[in-house]
């Protein structure tokens, strides 16, 4: 068995002093979180231990002693591991780093003080350290006391204090005859450690009680949960000093702070206006059929909805409570601040030089420009368009018809014409909600503008569909077959002389209508086609806007441990890089251990995995 | 090519031979078969387990037999089934209904590669509508194999898709030395759609396997009569008749119910009768049935009723009647010779004598004067079996291998007379073609530098040997 | 007992496969394919039986003749459409007696049709026709003459092909509409409205009504049967032979052809018939497999 100690890469070359940690229980490993430094008062640390283990709810505890002597600081070691008598441990770890070397020394205390040094020194290649087992356990003392030993490691932990069971507590490794123990030192950064968020494990994996997380798994909570540890700032004035992971942006974490307060009453409000906004909403005249029909397909009113639940989100009083949660939060808020951004750039823009009468002054003349355009279509229609054979009088006849609908159009708009200034005018003003508010009020009057358009190619796609519907039908007829609805599929059937004789007729009369309707058909379809698109530009701006992940996009940029890009965990002198599912090892005793080891790490990676 | 032939049956395997040809029956000769299809597993039906249940016997007689059909889907190459029976699933293209296309030409180079590594003596190819079997047939003729053909179905002479496919088969079959055909009607049906001489067709029935359809009479229920109809739903077996007798029966009979097994197009036949008489309770459809499920489909019924319009050898009514139940059958096809008079009752195919057949057989059923299952069992288990089926089938083999393969001049002669000007002279070009073409083959791989394939069974079988050893080992 | 086994012959073969007998599989006996049947059921036809039924299909292509003739006679203005209207309701109301007459006669028929239900459907024809016609005047306007011509062409060749010449009294859909289809095109070439109607209601009476007088002349009187074929042979050859000579030659060739020439080779190509039946034929189902027994 080896034993592994997780070690802050902060805590390198701190004072000496107690280190402060927590043991991990069913793993043979330690989590040094925090190096408290000499000179300090037992109680106190007792009672600073207490306090932050229910703050944080991590089973912290005294884990050895850290020294790093200093000139002039000689014989510390011998203080050192005589203060393992004051806190209580089974194991007492003794690390120490001569000034100078790179290398770190770790010997092991047992609790009955039997134990001696394991070493490793890492300038060498790791080297197995005997444990000198003074005191023999009783070989005797056989099986079904290590039973009992197994369950209470996991006891262990919470019973801290208690002494008196720790005398018979011995590891079972070195009951199962193997007297070397091995220690890997594992560095770690305690700030990407804490602030990567792991996601929480997929279903497949069987739940806590039967099988308890993996080692780094623990090992990522104990020190993401164990915040409250680091708030002890080095400038404190408290009567102890610590060394571990700090916070280096003091001024702008108050800041945020400030912020954290001050967006309270702002969400407060928010969410007051929009449950005053919702209560408008929800009034019975606007569930009419008709208000709700055009809301639906009004590209503002959607957009309107859009970001008042977008806005619910943020001003809700819960605080998010997982890590995608939390990204979608931030995620809507930022897309939400960029957009009002580019919207005000916007106002700034029409409300300057009158931009707007220019463009209500070009407007009305487009519109006239587009239907005169569609009169000569028309006309061209009526003719013999591309040498078409048409029928003449339904040429004629749909013509007229369509012309009508644009002499319709036409006085509209020119009655709309003195208005049209005033509605870009206040139209402009919905820029301040945002640019995507411009955008679908843009894509909403560019519909308005083409309902001509779309009332064509409705009336053609519906005479289309009529006339070929028909036809098939009555191809059938002609065929001497008919649909049976109830199999779904073609019966022959005997017709009468009447239906057969008017079914043919009308076939006829169908047969030769159908290319003058298909033309017309295809031509307002090419047309709707020119607006869809247009209008479906603009929607999928506005989609962009609404939900590009651009906080996560920052986030990957910056800050990837946010996302789990890499952790570093630094087995001295032997590296371990895990990346995106590759691992290099560079080992030359490659121990199943270390090697098992690796293998978890990369486990616990694609856990650990970006969104 | 008789020099191919004589090279292969040299093998060391059978050192009681000399020189093939002369000896004409020795009865412990051991051939080298190769049965060709384009049905076999894990397509199902008549034809699949027929070759099947044929090779495993054959086997068992110490043959050496190898299988060459179609590749299904991803099933393709080689595959051993039980006892070492190797299958070879060649990449072919299907056409339609799992029959192969067929270009006379392009089977060749796999063919001859199949025949060549396995030594094969006999080639035995199975079923008319197997566009393999005749190109297999063709090609080994080519390349001065000996061949039998066995025929499954029945031909019409009216149509003129028959009068083609006829002319197909008067091709294919005109210089195969022997044919094999299930039934006497088939034999004839065989003989004048081939125009052959009688001679060298033989008749040998198809066979059940009888402790696959053991009769059960408790899973019947004993207050009412169940009818049970096993077949594929399609036009040829009568569906539409099955749905004329059923609302007829069922009015008379309160007490009858239909089990029906199987499925097709003419579902919708049994559906819309259903319906329409308010039968669903009576009338059970089941659908699809696997082989293993057909057994307790039958056990639950008193009367097994087939109204086939054709049928060469129905193994339905053998089946129905080794579980212990009265059949009742048209009399269309081989069906007459396949089952004593005390086992069946025979009506022509129309409603009316279908319906009257049945309802002298319910009377009898109601009566009580019907032979128990377990009697009929036993009359019926030793009519059919497989093991008699490959007795006779060696036979066969023994004779064709007495026989010679004509050689390429005579056999076109035997074409241009036997087959008509036309289609005679075309397909003795083909035959040339197909000579010329073994050449080309011959001459780019030689035979001799072909690896031989490793004898899973023969006389040499290593999968029997290695079996034996086991069995010595627990011994 | 495989094939060339031991012969034991001294019981008699059976043809039955249950039982081992002691001949050899190939074994041929005497009684081999002596359930042969050679050309059973085969119909022996009389020349001038078969004349007569092919006399049905001449009068179909005469009627055809007949209404291509006078299309020709309107487009010239030879016919003027009152003529023809008037002529077509005197030939109905005839041809209506007669074949009232004849139904008379037979009393036989599953659900008569009343008078109403026959002034009804004159009456949908009539109102549809002549609401429909001048739709259907411009309706091949744009459309060139020889497209048109070709169409109708194809549709009354389909018409004839397709016609059920066993059963006509309900006439066929394919071939009634495709005839329609034709006239409806030719119609619309005519120059006025009242034109288009009058030849739609002499194409109604010409290709939907008279089948049903002739099937049921057929069926009553086959002597007169005979002779109204022949007329309307006559008649179409002569109508025709009035605008066109050369159209009404070849008319007549085909007529002769299809009349006379081709009974002739069926009769004689009878003889030459060698039909195969055995057991192992399909069976065939005969009974009217409707599911409408019983009840």
């Amino acid at each position: 068995m080896v034993l592994k100690i997780f070690f802050p890469q902060c805590c390198n070359r701190a004072d000496s002093g107690l280190l402060v940690g927590r043991w991990i229980s069913g793993h043979d490993s330690a989590v040094v979180l925090a190096v408290i430094h000499y000179p300090f008062i037992p109680g106190q640390v007792k009672q600073y231990i207490q306090q932050m283990q229910a703050q944080s709810g991590v089973e912290l505890s005294v884990l050895g002693s850290w020294s790093l002597p200093k000139e002039g600081q000689e014989g510390m070691e011998s203080f050192l591991r005589d203060l393992s008598t004051i806190f209580p441990q089974e194991r007492w770890l003794q690390i120490k780093r001569q000034m100078g070397k790179t290398g770190f020394t770790c010997e092991i205390l047992n609790r009955d003080q039997s134990g001696k040094a394991a070493q490793q020194d890492s300038i060498k290649k790791k080297k197995k350290v005997k444990i000198e087992e003074d005191y023999q356990h009783d070989d005797s003392d056989n099986k079904k006391q290590q039973e009992k030993k197994k369950e209470k490691i996991e006891e262990d932990d919470q019973h801290d204090d208690s002494d008196n069971k720790k005398k018979q507590e011995k590891k079972k490794e070195e009951e199962e005859g193997e007297e070397e123990e091995k220690v890997i030192f594992v560095h770690y950064e305690q700030r990407k450690v804490m602030l990567s968020q792991l996601h929480p494990i997929e279903n497949g994996v069987p739940d806590p009680k039967t099988e308890p997380p993996s080692e780094l798994r623990q090992v990522f909570q104990t020190v993401a949960r164990s915040q409250p540890l680091f708030f002890l700032d080095r400038y404190d004035d408290g009567p102890l000093k610590s060394t571990h992971w700090q916070s280096e942006g003091r001024e702008a974490s108050i800041i945020m702070e400030l912020l954290k307060q001050a967006s309270v009453p702002l969400c407060l409000l928010i969410s007051w206006l929009l449950s005053v906004w919702t209560w408008i909403c929800n009034v019975r005249i606007f569930s009419l059929y008709p208000l709700r029909f055009l809301s639906s397909k009004l590209s503002t009113c959607v957009q309107l909805s859009y970001r008042t639940e977008h806005l619910r989100t943020l001003s809700s009083a819960k605080p998010a409570t997982g890590h995608t949660e939390f990204m979608r939060k931030s995620n809507i808020l930022v897309s939400f601040l960029i957009d009002v951004a580019l919207g005000l750039l916007l106002i700034s823009w029409l409300y300057r030089d009158d931009h707007i009468r220019m463009l209500a002054n070009t407007l009305v003349p487009a519109a006239d420009h587009v239907a005169k355009e569609l009169e000569e279509l028309l006309q061209w229609l009526m003719g013999a368009p591309a040498g078409l054979k048409m029928n003449r009088a339904l040429d004629q006849v749909l013509g007229r018809f369509f012309l009508y609908h644009i002499h319709l159009w036409i006085s509209y708009i020119h009655l709309m014409s003195p208005f049209i200034e005033g509605i870009l005018w206040y139209g402009g003003l919905s820029a301040c909600l945002g640019l995507t508010f411009a955008l679908s009020l843009l894509s909403d009057m560019v519909a308005l503008l083409t309902f001509h358009i779309y009332c064509f190619y409705v009336y053609g796609a519906r005479l289309y569909c009529l006339k070929i519907y028909g036809l098939s039908s009555l191809w059938r007829l002609f065929r001497g077959k008919k649909w049976n609805v109830l199999r779904q599929r073609v019966d022959s059937c005997s017709y009468d002389l009447d239906q057969l004789f008017i079914g043919t007729l009308l076939f006829t009369i169908l047969l030769f209508l159908l290319p003058t309707t298909a033309l017309y058909y295809l031509v307002f379809t090419l047309l709707r086609l020119g607006v869809v698109l247009f209008q479906g530009i603009l929607h999928l701006s506005v989609d962009f806007i609404n939900s590009f992940p651009l906080f996560a996009m920052g986030l990957r940029i910056c800050r990837s441990y946010r996302l789990g890009g890499i952790s570093h965990f630094h087995i001295v002198h032997h590296t371990i890089f895990v990346q995106q599912m590759s691992f290099k090892v560079t080992l030359k005793q490659r121990r199943s251990s270390t090697i098992s080891f690796c293998l978890q790490c990369i486990k616990l990676h694609r856990e650990v995995n970006v969104l | 090519m008789g020099q191919r032939r004589r090279s292969a049956v040299k093998a060391p395997s059978s050192p009681s031979v000399s020189a093939a040809g002369e000896v004409a029956r020795v009865p412990h000769k051991k051939h080298k078969i190769c049965m060709v299809s384009d049905f076999f597993y894990p397509n199902m039906g008549g034809v699949e387990s027929h070759i099947y249940q044929l090779s495993q016997c054959l086997i068992e007689k110490g043959h050496k037999v190898v299988i060459a059909t179609h590749a299904y889907g991803r099933r393709k190459g080689v595959r051993y089934l039980t006892n070492g029976l190797k299958v070879y699933y060649l990449p072919l293209q299907v056409m339609y209904n799992q029959s192969t296309s067929t270009t006379v030409f392009h089977s060749l180079p796999l063919l001859r590669c199949v025949f060549v590594r396995e030594g094969i003596t006999v080639v035995h190819a199975h079923s008319s509508f197997s566009a393999m079997a005749h190109d297999a047939l063709f090609h080994a003729k080519t390349m001065g194999l000996n061949t039998v053909f066995t025929d499954h179905s029945l031909f019409g002479f009216a149509d003129v898709s028959s009068v083609l496919t006829n002319k197909l088969l008067t091709v294919s079959l005109c210089d195969t030395n022997h044919i094999v055909c299930v039934s006497y009607t088939s034999k004839e049906n065989t003989v004048l759609r081939a125009a052959l001489n009688p001679e060298i067709v033989s008749v040998i029935p198809n066979a059940v396997d009888p402790t696959d359809f053991t009769p059960d009479p408790s899973q019947r229920q004993d207050d009412t009569i169940t009818i049970v109809v096993i077949s594929r739903l399609v036009y040829r077996k009568g569906t539409d008749l099955l749905g004329g007798i059923i609302p007829e029966l069922c009015l008379k009979h309160p007490d009858l119910h239909f089990l029906i097994g199987g499925e097709g197009p003419k579902r919708i036949v049994l559906e819309e009768v259903r319906e329409k008489y308010q039968l669903h309770d009576r009338v059970r459809l089941l659908g699809a049935l696997e082989h293993k499920d057909v057994r307790g489909v039958l056990v639950q019924g008193h009367i097994f009723l087939n109204t086939s319009l054709t049928e060469a050898f129905c193994m339905a009514i053998v089946e129905g009647a080794s579980c212990g139940l009265q059949v009742v059958s048209t009399r269309v096809g081989g069906i007459p010779e396949v089952l004593p008079d005390d086992l069946i009752t025979l009506c022509e195919p129309t409603v009316r004598s279908l319906c009257a057949g049945l309802e002298t057989v319910i009377a009898k059923q109601r009566s009580g004067s019907v032979p128990s299952p377990a009697s009929i069992h036993a009359k019926v288990r030793n009519l059919y079996t497989w093991r008699n089926v490959a007795e006779r089938t060696e036979k066969v083999y023994d004779r064709v291998a007495g026989e010679e393969v004509l050689p390429l001049d005579r056999r076109l002669q035997r074409l241009r007379t036997h087959c008509g000007p036309v289609a005679g002279s075309i397909f003795a070009l083909f035959a040339v073609m197909d000579f010329l073409f073994v050449l080309l083959l011959q001459w780019l791989v030689p035979d001799r530098f072909m690896d031989m394939a490793v004898d899973a069974t023969g006389p040499q079988g290593l999968w029997r040997q290695e079996k034996s050893r086991k069995d010595s080992a627990i011994n | 007992m495989g094939p060339d086994g031991a012969p034991g012959p001294s019981v008699p073969w059976q043809k039955v496969l249950w039982e081992r007998q002691p001949f050899p599989d190939n074994y041929v006996d005497q009684r081999f394919l002596e359930e042969l049947r050679r050309n059973e059921g085969i119909r022996q036809y009389r020349y001038w039986t078969v004349v007569k039924e092919a006399g049905f299909v001449g009068q179909q292509l005469s009627c055809v003749a007949i209404f291509i003739s006078l299309w020709l006679y309107m487009e010239q203005g030879l016919l003027s459409p009152e003529t023809l209207l008037w002529s077509s309701l005197v030939c109905a109301l005839l041809g209506y007696g007669l074949y009232q007459s004849l139904s008379s006669q037979v009393e036989s028929g599953c659900e008569p049709r009343t008078r109403l239900a026959d002034l009804q459907s004159a009456a949908i024809f009539l109102s549809f026709t002549f609401g429909f016609s001048p739709v259907l005047k411009t309706l091949t306007e744009s459309v060139s003459t020889d497209t048109v011509y070709a169409m109708s062409a194809i549709m009354l060749l389909a018409h004839l092909v397709s016609f059920p010449y066993t059963h006509p009294s309900p006439p066929g859909s394919l071939s009634l509409n495709a005839a329609l289809f034709a006239s409806v095109c030719l119609a619309s070439r005519l120059p006025g409205a009242l034109h288009t109607f009058a030849m739609l209601s002499c194409a109604l009476m010409v290709f939907a009504l008279w089948p049903c007088l002739l099937q049921r002349v057929r069926d009553i009187a086959p002597t007169h049967f005979t002779g109204v074929c022949l007329g309307v042979c006559v008649g179409g050859v002569g109508g025709l032979g009035l605008q066109s000579p050369g159209g009404a030659v070849l008319l007549a060739l085909a007529l002769g052809s299809v009349t006379l020439l081709c009974p002739l080779l069926l009769v004689r190509l009878q003889r030459h018939k060698d039909n195969i039946q055995g057991p192992w034929d399909e069976a065939e189902i005969h009974e009217d497999l409707d599911h409408g027994r019983g009840t």
